[in-house]
């Protein structure tokens, strides 16, 4: 298996015999090593979630951003590797003022992600006319949060096999596995953004490693008002409000 | 520049009523988009009859000045007053005088008729071709702007205050759609029994 | 020497349009002529669009008619992009105008108008020039008989220099009804028709209102 493996995944656009793109499942592992993002749909908007994981304790934790505005109504977070995100971002955003200047509207969400996604196959050797981006498939995952006239609040996972679906609740990067299980369980539709905050910041206290704390999560939100990071003050608030959960462990001993 | 009759702008309308007849001018001078003047008035009163003279403003100055000496001319000669019909043909003659350099205005005469009381309108090219018309007839730069104006708003037989009201929305929106007429307005009624209004119109000034 | 000019003569004849609180019409003669000399007494230049918008583009044909072509196809591709939604009136306004700005230097010799209903379920004229400047107005005219119909919309439907009789004051917008505003069509037509030579034959009226389309037909004088 091995052997037949390495024989295929050196080319980024050659198929190996059983129908794979080895890179392209790869950039997935990628993905894997990446600081956990959650997203939490609810009926007046999205919330976008990070954990923020600073190598050093002299890494000034302000400048680690994970989540960025892309328009006035969309925001992305993102797990795996920051400068992939970085071009992704700035491609949706030439696309989303592209699209405000041709058609004097905001793009919708789904049109939005879709160009992102547009970019996801420009790897390898460039096609006729094609200008070729990457060496490489993109090594990142994307939670796009959005909130448009026609479908309201929105939440869209992209990959770099270029396929997007659209969640009620996300999570990507290293602790998603975990994560996503826990939003299974907890996750009800008819959530407010209040109770949203309060479940993703439980489901990435649950997932890190260190203590959750003001500094090492970011978090945002998309509602019909747009786009806008929390701040400082905000998440300290949040933090020290949150509910001590009881552990599920605990309470089984305790029993 | 070089149509010597838009260099002024300027614009006039008259109209047919029941035993009535109305007609107005605009009150712009310009020299081509600057405006010089806002009471340059374009009707001249000669007797009963009613001239408005639309163009080049040396040319209107010119004409009207030359029709008041001829129309004194004649109340003189004949002893009686000048017919609307009389002065139409004799404005018609001065113009046609000047076929091959010819003043460059569109006139209008109104007024009416003392023996027959029949009211009378008439227009006419830079070289004096008459149209009698039974209804309306405009003249000058919103000559577009008027006819659309009057096709859809006159009627027939109005009062004179009706004909006040129709003649006024006429000039003023085809003023307003014009960049060379405007700066308000002037009209004159004229009634059966004599009676004439004058009334000077505030409109836009730009 | 003469030299080949791509623009011809050829065209419709006039073109208008009123907005209305929960309509808007747009209408336009079926004479089409090049010179003075009629080329058809049945020619409508009103395009249906598709996603509930009209448009009449008055200038030289040839280009009307590859603006409508090219809006059907920059609909098309909307439609493939986003989702199959439809294309609302303001955004089909922005894409009519860069297709006209497109061709800044070779343009599309027309003046289009185009009707349908806004998002807010008001009704929408929008109006262009050749290079795609644009602007959403009560009423506009284009055409031949542009001049004669312009300052006479401005009259009746936005009561250009009219006074409220009570207070001596400017008398105030008010909306008017589907029945007044097709009956102003019509008389501005009848007039238009009376003294511009290009304007004649049969007036085509579309309606729009929320529960769709309506086509009417009137007489004008055919000489």
């Amino acid at each position: 298996m091995f052997l037949t493996r390495s024989e295929y995944d050196r080319g980024v656009s050659t198929f190996s015999p059983e129908g794979r793109l080895f890179q392209v499942e790869y950039s997935l592992e990628a993905i894997k090593l990446g600081s956990t993002a959650v997203g939490i749909k609810t009926k007046d908007g999205v919330i976008l979630g990070v954990e923020k994981r600073a190598n050093s304790k002299l890494m000034e934790s302000g400048s680690i951003n994970k989540i960025e505005e892309i328009e006035k109504h969309i925001g992305c977070a993102f797990s795996g590797l920051t400068a992939d995100a970085r071009m992704m971002i700035d491609h949706a955003r030439v696309e989303a003022t592209n699209h405000a200047f041709n058609y004097d509207e905001p793009t919708s969400v789904e049109t939005l992600t879709q160009s992102v996604c547009d970019l996801a196959l420009r790897f390898g050797e460039s096609g006729e006319g094609q200008e070729r981006v990457m060496s490489r498939p993109f090594g990142v995952a994307l939670l796009i949060a959005g909130y448009d006239e026609r479908l309201g609040p929105q939440l869209y996972h992209t990959e770099p096999t270029g396929t997007f679906y659209m969640y009620d609740a996300k999570a990507i990067g290293s602790g998603s596995e975990g994560a996503q299980a826990e939003l299974q369980q907890k996750y009800y539709s008819n959530m407010t953004m209040a109770e949203a905050e309060i479940l993703l910041l439980k489901v990435l206290k649950q997932v890190m490693e260190e203590k959750l704390e003001a500094k090492n999560v970011q978090l945002a939100k998309v509602t019909k008002e747009g786009f806008q990071l929390y701040t400082t003050e905000e998440l300290e608030k949040l933090v020290a409000d949150l509910p001590a959960d009881v552990d599920q462990d605990e309470l089984a001993e305790l029993s | 520049m070089s149509n010597p009759s838009e260099i002024n702008g300027g614009s006039a309308v008259a109209m047919i009523g029941k035993d009535c007849v109305a007609i107005a001018c605009d009150l712009r001078l310009g020299l081509q988009s600057v405006t010089v003047s806002g009471d340059f008035e374009k009707i001249f009163q000669y007797g009963g009859n009613f001239v408005a003279f639309t163009g080049l403003a040396t040319d209107v100055q010119t004409v009207s000045t030359e029709l008041r000496q001829k129309h004194a001319l004649y109340e003189m000669v004949e002893e009686r007053s000048m017919e609307p019909n009389t002065a139409a043909h004799l404005v018609s003659s001065m113009l046609y005088s000047r076929r091959f350099a010819p003043w460059f205005v569109g006139p209008l005469v109104a007024g009416i008729n003392s023996t027959t009381g029949e009211p009378y309108v008439c227009s006419f090219d830079s070289i004096g071709s008459m149209d009698v018309s039974h209804d309306f007839v405009v003249t000058g730069t919103a000559t577009n702007q008027l006819y659309g104006m009057a096709e859809s708003l006159y009627e027939k037989d109005m009062s004179p205050e009706q004909l006040f009201e129709t003649i006024s929305q006429t000039l003023l929106c085809a003023a307003d759609r014009d960049a060379i007429t405007g700066s308000g307005g002037l009209v004159y009624v004229i009634e059966k029994n004599g009676k004439v209004t004058k009334k000077l119109l505030k409109s836009r000034q730009d | 020497m003469s030299r080949f000019n791509p623009y011809g003569d050829s065209s419709g004849g006039s073109s208008l349009a009123i907005a209305g609180a929960d309509f808007a019409i747009l209408a336009g003669d079926t004479r089409h002529s090049t010179g003075f000399s009629i080329d058809s007494r049945d020619q409508s230049q009103i395009a249906d669009l598709g996603d509930g918008l009209f448009l009449t583009s008055n200038g030289f044909s040839a280009d009307a008619k590859q603006l409508v072509d090219d809006l059907r196809t920059q609909i098309k591709w909307y439609h493939h992009n986003n989702n199959d939604h439809k294309l609302s009136i303001s955004a089909a306004a922005r894409t009519t105008m860069m297709l006209l700005y497109g061709k800044r230097f070779f343009p599309y010799y027309v003046n289009p108008i185009m009707i349908g209903m806004a998002d807010d379920g008001t009704g929408a004229v929008y109006s262009f020039d050749p290079l795609g400047s644009y602007d959403r107005e009560p009423s506009r005219a284009a055409g031949h008989a542009s001049e004669l119909l312009m300052p006479f919309l401005d009259n009746q439907v936005t009561f250009a220099n009219q006074l409220d009789p009570q207070t001596g004051e400017p008398r105030k917008r008010l909306d008017l009804d589907l029945q007044t505003a097709v009956d102003l069509v019509k008389d501005a037509f009848t007039g238009a028709a009376e003294r511009q030579v290009q304007v004649g034959d049969t007036l085509e009226i579309v309606i729009l209102t929320k529960d769709g389309v309506d086509r009417q037909y009137y007489d004008l004088r055919r000489d």
